[in-house]
């Protein structure tokens, strides 16, 4: 296992918002984390990444267990550098270039020797195919270029596991598919990925292990196969019913 | 009524000798207000308590009280503590000789202007999105790292029309140094009057003499601000 949550526990002020959350995730898997809004699962990726304080839970990852309430900096940091975030928003730093978002990280973060950061930021970005792009500021950046650098700014360091909280929500529809289709390939190449989203297809498509929770509980786990045909409980089969009517109605009656 | 045009024209080159040290005034109390309030910003939105508002209470302190006030309080309070000072040290130099007023007004505008650009630097930091740290987070970097390449670039960019403004108040706000006997640009004005009476002429030299110096600071701050926010620029 590469890496095992166990028992996340996250209050913000009096509700609680995780309520036990647990989750294992293998070397190659590609976990996709479904759910009503408000649900938890923003809140979950985050306290992975220590960007939110856990109140409680534990973590194994890469042969070492750390609390996620109370893990020191250095193991902070130690996480930090084998993980990598994408965020529904881009976040992409706004005062460098699409090459220096990818740079900054690996040379300021991790210590790469500039040029060979420079390398190694070139190929995540052809990868996504931003190179073209690579002298850009984000702000003269479409949302799906935007958000493809920022993929390649999360690749560029191989982290062990990427998280990606939504990362095709704040897109306009036409652009949705151009982000897919490199998360896709990423997928296909043995990435393991956590991805809370909305997009039942690429859920379907990509995702070897499908993870739906509600009111800050994981409420089924299972295949994707399992979770969309033969959702065992009924909370599952109400929400995919609610965002996927149609298919959803031919899946029940074949 | 009549202008003394060759007296004027005389005095607006003597004029400019007083710009010297109304420059170098302004040069280095920036040099140090503008870490300084940058620091001072960073703590009083990061910092506990006690130590933020004692950030708070030090501008409003500084921003409630007329700059006239604080510069005599300074020249008539901080020669008088030095000398004390260097005499319990037993150094037997005498402060009110060995500290020219030059000091003296660079301490009260330091003081000053430190307070006004912990404000303009808070409000630009604040105008920065939390998501850009927590990006620099999760690529590895430290928050110090993140500070120095990410925010504190654009919190920057943010506040030069901020800094621009309080740099042409100070150039400006420094001409209250003859009270402390400097010789900038407006005592050297008020000294060139006083001997033949010509007041009117002697400040209109002043005058115009501040509107230059102004203006081409204003300048620099708009080649400043095109060049450090190309990043923002639409194309
Ligand atoms: N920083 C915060 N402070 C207070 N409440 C928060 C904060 N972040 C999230 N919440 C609350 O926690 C709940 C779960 O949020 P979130 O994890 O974003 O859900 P999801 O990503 O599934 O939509 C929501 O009710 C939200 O309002
Ligand atoms: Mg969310």
């Amino acid at each position: 296992m590469l890496m095992s949550i166990r028992n996340v526990k996250k209050n913000f002020h009096h509700t609680q918002v995780l309520k036990d959350v647990s989750l294992n995730v293998k070397k190659g898997d590609v976990v996709a984390i479904i759910g009503p809004s408000g649900s938890g699962k923003t809140t979950f990726l985050r306290c992975l990444s220590f960007l939110e304080q856990a109140d409680g839970g534990e973590m194994d990852f890469n042969g070492r267990t750390l609390s996620l309430a109370s893990a020191s900096k250095k193991e902070i940091a130690a996480v930090r550098k084998q993980t990598a975030f994408v965020f529904q928003n881009y976040n992409l730093f706004a005062n460098k270039t699409a090459l220096e978002n990818v740079t900054v990280g690996l040379v300021s973060g991790h210590g790469m020797a500039r040029d060979k950061a420079k390398k190694v930021a070139l190929a995540a970005l052809q990868k996504v195919g931003m190179a073209d792009r690579a002298d850009y500021y984000p702000a003269h950046l479409s949302g799906g270029q935007q958000q493809r650098v920022a993929i390649a700014r999360a690749i560029a360091a191989s982290p062990d596991v990427i998280l990606f909280d939504e990362p095709t929500s704040a897109l306009d529809p036409e652009l949705v598919s151009e982000v897919l289709q490199v998360m896709k390939e990423l997928a296909q190449e043995g990435t393991t990925m956590i991805v809370v989203t909305h997009e039942m297809k690429f859920a379907r498509e990509a995702a070897t292990h499908v993870v739906f929770m509600a009111d800050g509980v994981v409420v089924e786990e299972g295949r994707a196969e399992e979770i969309f045909t033969a959702p065992k409980e009924e909370r599952t089969r109400r929400f995919l019913q609610y965002i996927l009517p149609e298919e959803y109605a031919a899946a029940v009656l074949i | 009524m009549r202008l003394d045009f060759e007296f004027m024209q005389e005095t607006f080159l003597l004029v400019w000798s007083g710009a010297g040290t109304t420059l170098s005034l302004t040069a280095l109390v920036l040099l140090v207000s503008i870490p300084l309030g940058f620091y001072l910003a960073a703590v009083r939105l990061h910092s506990g308590l006690i130590i933020s508002s004692a950030v708070r209470g030090y501008v409003s302190f500084v921003r409630g009280t007329p700059i006239i006030l604080q510069i005599l309080l300074v020249y008539s309070l901080l020669p008088s503590l030095l000398n004390a000072a260097a005499q319990a040290a037993g150094l037997s130099v005498n402060i009110f000789d060995l500290i020219e007023p030059f000091w003296y007004a660079a301490v009260v505008f330091t003081l000053n202007t430190t307070a006004l650009l912990t404000e303009v630097f808070r409000s630009s930091l604040t105008a920065i999105p939390k998501g850009q740290l927590e990006a620099g987070l999760t690529c590895g970097m430290s928050a110090f790292k993140t500070y120095l390449h990410i925010i504190v670039p654009q919190a920057l960019a943010v506040a030069l029309p901020g800094l621009c403004n309080a740099t042409v108040n100070l150039v400006k706000g420094t001409s209250l140094a003859f009270l402390m006997t400097v010789k900038d640009i407006m005592a050297v004005g008020k000294i060139a009057a006083s001997y033949g009476y010509n007041y009117l002429e002697a400040y209109l030299d002043v005058f115009l003499v501040y509107l230059i110096l102004c203006t081409i600071i204003q300048l620099g701050y708009a080649v400043l601000e095109a060049r450090l926010s190309t990043f923002r620029a639409k194309l």
